[in-house]
């Protein structure tokens, strides 16, 4: 591995971060100054860490390998995580230093599962950092630096590929700072009009901007300790139920909207099968939930937003869905391990490794009827090669995995299996309520501090889909190479 | 600008990545999934998969806003449709690679009927750039400027020449003995100098010297280096090259040989070449070579398609004193070390190509001016680069002295051509409208005068 080349860029993306804790601190100062010591702490800590390995690590050779791609996305969002995490220790909010880091690691993953059961006692600062957090999680931390620092190297679009999620990832622009300042726009501007429909709706501006925050990260954070539920608001409830499913879909849709290509653009098999997954959805949950909500209105109501919630990975909750009937609950787990589309904001295993994997079961079961026949998978018209239906089997296996582990390591704390199975799939997925002890109206701060590190583990590991930091244990990426 | 490459070969990916280098936005179309998967992300470029000369292909690469078509794929036809397509689709300028000599006569035509706007060959660019090597035996490269009045020559400074441990002030000031040229760079352990007046030559450097035909000719006779023409050539292999090579040698009155070692080859050169002496064999075969007089040649071009067998028969006429030793490698990193090892002339069709090609793009950079870049040359493998611009009336820095002007560090102006003279210019020289100035710069990437020279 070449040493200088990661740790220089590690510094910037330090720098980068000190840059993103300045909204929070004008939040901060506007809120009578609580809370602005803390982040004029930490903006100095990570602008000084950050030109520290500028300054002290030159590198010879400019250009990534594609593993060092990898390794420096891994590393990033651990270290830029622990920078995220002194804020919350400053301030006090948090008293122990796994505590800010399971918050800042579920911000920055969009997860959205929190410690804390009451948030409404904090000051505004600290609730804006951790919306924040889940609108640069959202899209992607290096991305954004690609959107920025135009000078990363050639090799840059190593790093945005590494961080984006789902199977492939697709230009939408030659150059890659090009696509990544064509994505951020487009991201910033739903954010602003979301921001903008939800004060409309009769929300402060402030719970406007958080919500919209979160909505557009996937995340999930709320600065209501009732969540979205807490406003009794249906017009809000309706606004945030179609961005969420919104900022579940593939960005390429936008962006040819964008370039005039109209309904044309709506033509694309995964935005399709994900829709329609979440109507089905919708319509079962609501028929099963009208008993217990007593009108199919109110079932409706309830249904559509958790599974816009859940399918997105967002996880915000107007109603504690923890109390449905037991195949409306175990549906929605189902939900949280599908997830959202690929090269969107949200988490989960994506709707088109799914597609994958269901094509590649039935070509597999039409070749044992009929062996003679030739039969290729096609996802968006366009031919899946080998390598790529094989990355997704094995995404798959990984996937599969960690979701038994972290269920085992779980149980280390005596909880029940709904709790430990529905918690993992939870953080894997990025979504942030689970059932039971984690459910819409509990925490996470009844774990262990060991349990919680493997969560913001599973977080990480979820967001980034595992190779990024699953290359950090195999010995060859440390060999010196420069 | 928006360049759309087709075809990601050899010289596709080389023309990409230097592309990108340059800032510009590139997209690469390429047929061959295994192709695109190896090169996918080692550059900041899209790639689409497709045929090029699909509509629907180049739609998707956003053929409409397309500044230049690039077609380089293998093959000849499909590069001609590329190119008609993409023009009739909305790009603005369409250049493609056609090797078939057959084609080579109609060249017109089909730049009009299939709405190409540059074709180039690639073999015979480079037997037009072996032949001009040929014309200054003792050196490694010879490069034109402002249409054939200046040369620039790179040669190795030897023990005989007696340039080791002179400054070049102290060159400067043997005027009378010495023709004066100018040192414009010098490379020196890979590294690219371009010197200033205490600059002190070591034996080993590799010095481009620039100046007119006449100046530059006789400053090598008064080096003591041997500047009779070559009159004799043996060429081994039998290619499109070799055959593009003899037919400007054979016009200059030269006596070629070739060796080619396919019986039906050797036969199809006899008939194309009726005055070239063909010779049926191997041309690694050193017994051969002596047979047929290696010795009694003034240099020996190796062309065959293997770089090896190109190397290791170029150092073995080199070994047997043959004057003057050109081989076409493909291979560029293996440069330096044939270098080194006293092979100063290697060619290959791949750099010839991307040269060519990136000159074209550089001079349609930008609004096409009058202060635009002309021509363009890369030096010791793009560490340096020779610009020629054209001084247009309005060019701001006009009058002034240059020593009063702000030239880019590690920059040089080398020579002005005014009213058809050559000039070597000093601090209180200036520059005037009409002018034509050849300028060396240590960075990639200028396009216009005023990157180079500016007011204070």
């Amino acid at each position: 591995m070449n040493y200088a080349l990661v740790l220089n860029l590690l510094g910037r993306l330090l720098a980068v971060e000190a840059g993103l804790m300045m909204p929070s601190l004008f939040v901060a100062l506007a809120d009578g100054g609580r809370d602005a010591l803390a982040f004029a702490y930490s903006i100095i800590l990570a602008l000084a860490a950050g030109l520290l390995l500028i300054l002290f690590f030159r590198p010879r050779e400019r250009e990534l390998h594609a593993y060092e791609g990898l390794v420096v996305v891994g590393l990033a969002w651990a270290l830029l995580s622990a920078f995220g995490a002194l804020p919350f220790m400053f301030s006090g909010a948090a008293g122990y230093f796994w505590d800010a880091y399971f918050e800042t690691v579920s911000g920055f993953t969009t997860t959205g599962a929190t410690i804390f059961s009451q948030v409404e006692q904090f000051g505004k600062g600290i609730l804006f950092w951790r919306s924040f957090t889940h609108w640069v999680g959202g899209m992607g931390i290096l991305i954004l630096t690609l959107a920025v620092m135009p000078k990363l190297g050639a090799r840059s679009a190593f790093l945005a590929r590494a961080e984006s999620p789902g199977p492939t990832f697709s230009r939408m622009l030659p150059r890659m700072r090009d696509t990544a300042r064509v994505l951020y726009a487009i991201y910033a501007v739903m954010t602003l009009l979301l921001t903008g429909l939800l004060m409309l709706s009769g929300l402060p501006l402030f719970d406007a901007a958080i919500h919209a925050l979160g909505t557009a990260g996937t995340g999930g954070f709320s600065n209501r300790n009732l969540s979205v539920g807490a406003y009794n608001n249906v017009a809000a409830e309706i606004l945030i139920t179609v961005f969420m499913f919104l900022f579940g879909t593939n960005f390429i849709v936008y962006f040819r909207l964008l370039k005039g290509e109209g309904i044309k653009a709506l033509r694309h098999e995964e935005i399709r099968t994900y829709y329609l997954i979440g109507l089905v959805a919708i319509a079962v949950i609501t028929l099963n939930t009208t008993a217990h909500y007593g009108d199919a209105a109110t079932a409706l109501r309830h249904a559509s937003f958790q599974v816009a919630s859940i399918m997105s990975t967002t996880g915000f909750s107007t109603s504690d869905f923890d109390l449905w009937p037991q195949f409306s609950r175990i549906l929605l787990v189902l939900l949280m391990l599908i997830g959202a589309c690929a090269g969107s904001t949200g988490g989960g295993i994506k709707v088109s490794r799914i597609m994958l994997m269901g094509k590649s079961a039935g070509r597999e079961i039409g070749h044992t009827v009929r062996p003679r026949h030739v039969k290729t998978i096609k996802l968006e018209g366009r031919l899946v090669d080998a390598e790529t239906l094989h990355s997704v089997m094995v995404f798959f296996i990984i996937y599969v995995f960690f979701l038994l582990l972290g269920t085992l390591l779980a149980s280390l704390d005596g909880v029940n299996f709904t709790t430990s199975f529905s918690a993992t799939a939870s953080c894997l997925s990025n979504i942030g309520p689970g059932l039971s002890l984690v459910g819409p109206m509990e925490s996470y701060g009844h774990f262990s501090p060991g349990v919680k590190y493997m969560f913001s583990g599973l977080m990480l590991l979820g967001r980034l889909e595992f190779i990024p930091l699953l290359v950090l244990f195999h010995p060859a990426v440390w060999r010196r190479a420069h | 600008m928006y360049i759309i490459i087709v075809g990601d070969g050899k010289v596709g990916h080389e023309l990409a990545s230097r592309l990108v280098a340059e800032e510009h936005e590139v997209a690469i179309v390429e047929r061959s999934e295994l192709v695109l998967q190896r090169n996918q992300d080692m550059l900041d470029a899209m790639y689409i998969k497709g045929n090029g000369v699909s509509v629907e292909t180049l739609r998707e690469a956003a053929i409409q806003r397309a500044d230049i078509v690039i077609a380089v794929t293998v093959s000849d036809e499909v590069n001609m449709l590329v190119c008609l397509t993409a023009k009739r689709l909305g790009a603005r300028y369409a250049i493609a690679r056609i090797r078939d000599p057959e084609y080579n006569r109609s060249q017109r035509f089909l730049m009009e009927e299939l709405l190409i706007d540059y074709i180039l060959n690639p073999e015979r660019t480079l037997a037009m750039e072996i032949s001009r090597i040929l014309r200054y035996p003792f050196a490694g490269g010879v490069e034109t400027f402002a249409g054939g009045q200046v040369e620039m020559v790179d040669f190795r400074v030897a023990k005989p020449d007696g340039l080791a441990g002179m400054s070049l002030k102290a060159i400067a000031r043997h005027k009378k003995h010495l023709p004066q040229v100018l040192v414009s760079a010098v490379e020196r352990d890979g590294e690219a100098i371009i010197p200033k007046g205490d600059f002190v030559l070591r034996e080993g450097d590799r010095v481009f010297v620039v100046s007119d035909t006449a100046t530059i000719t006789a400053f090598f006779k008064a080096l003591g280096k041997n500047t009779i023409s070559v009159q004799s050539a043996m060429i081994m292999g039998g290619s499109r090259i070799a055959f593009y090579l003899a037919r400007i040698l054979l016009e200059t009155r030269m006596a070629v040989s070739i060796i080619e070692i396919d019986p039906e080859k050797a036969r199809e050169m006899t008939d194309m070449l009726p005055e070239a002496n063909i010779i049926l064999g191997d041309g690694t075969d050193h017994e051969l070579l002596m047979e047929e007089g290696l010795k009694k040649n003034d240099a020996f071009i190796t062309l065959s398609g293997r770089d090896e067998d190109n190397i290791m028969a170029g150092f073995y006429a080199a070994r047997n004193g043959v004057r003057k030793v050109v081989v076409k490698n493909n291979h560029e990193n293996y440069n330096p070390i044939l270098r080194l090892m006293g092979l100063d002339s290697a060619v290959s069709a791949k750099q010839v190509t991307s040269n060519t090609i990136l000159r074209t793009v550089r001079t349609r950079s930008g609004a096409a001016g009058p202060n635009q870049v002309q021509r363009l040359y890369r030096l010791m493998d793009g560490k340096a680069e020779a610009l020629e611009f054209n001084v247009g009336q309005t060019e701001p820095v006009i009058g002034i002295k240059l020593k009063d002007l702000w030239i880019k560090p590690d920059a040089l102006v080398a020579v002005i051509v005014r009213n058809g003279k050559v000039h070597i210019p000093f601090g209180e020289d200036t520059l005037e409208s009409g002018d034509r100035v050849i300028v060396i710069v240590r960075e990639s990437g200028m396009n216009e005068l005023g990157d180079i020279i500016r007011r204070h």
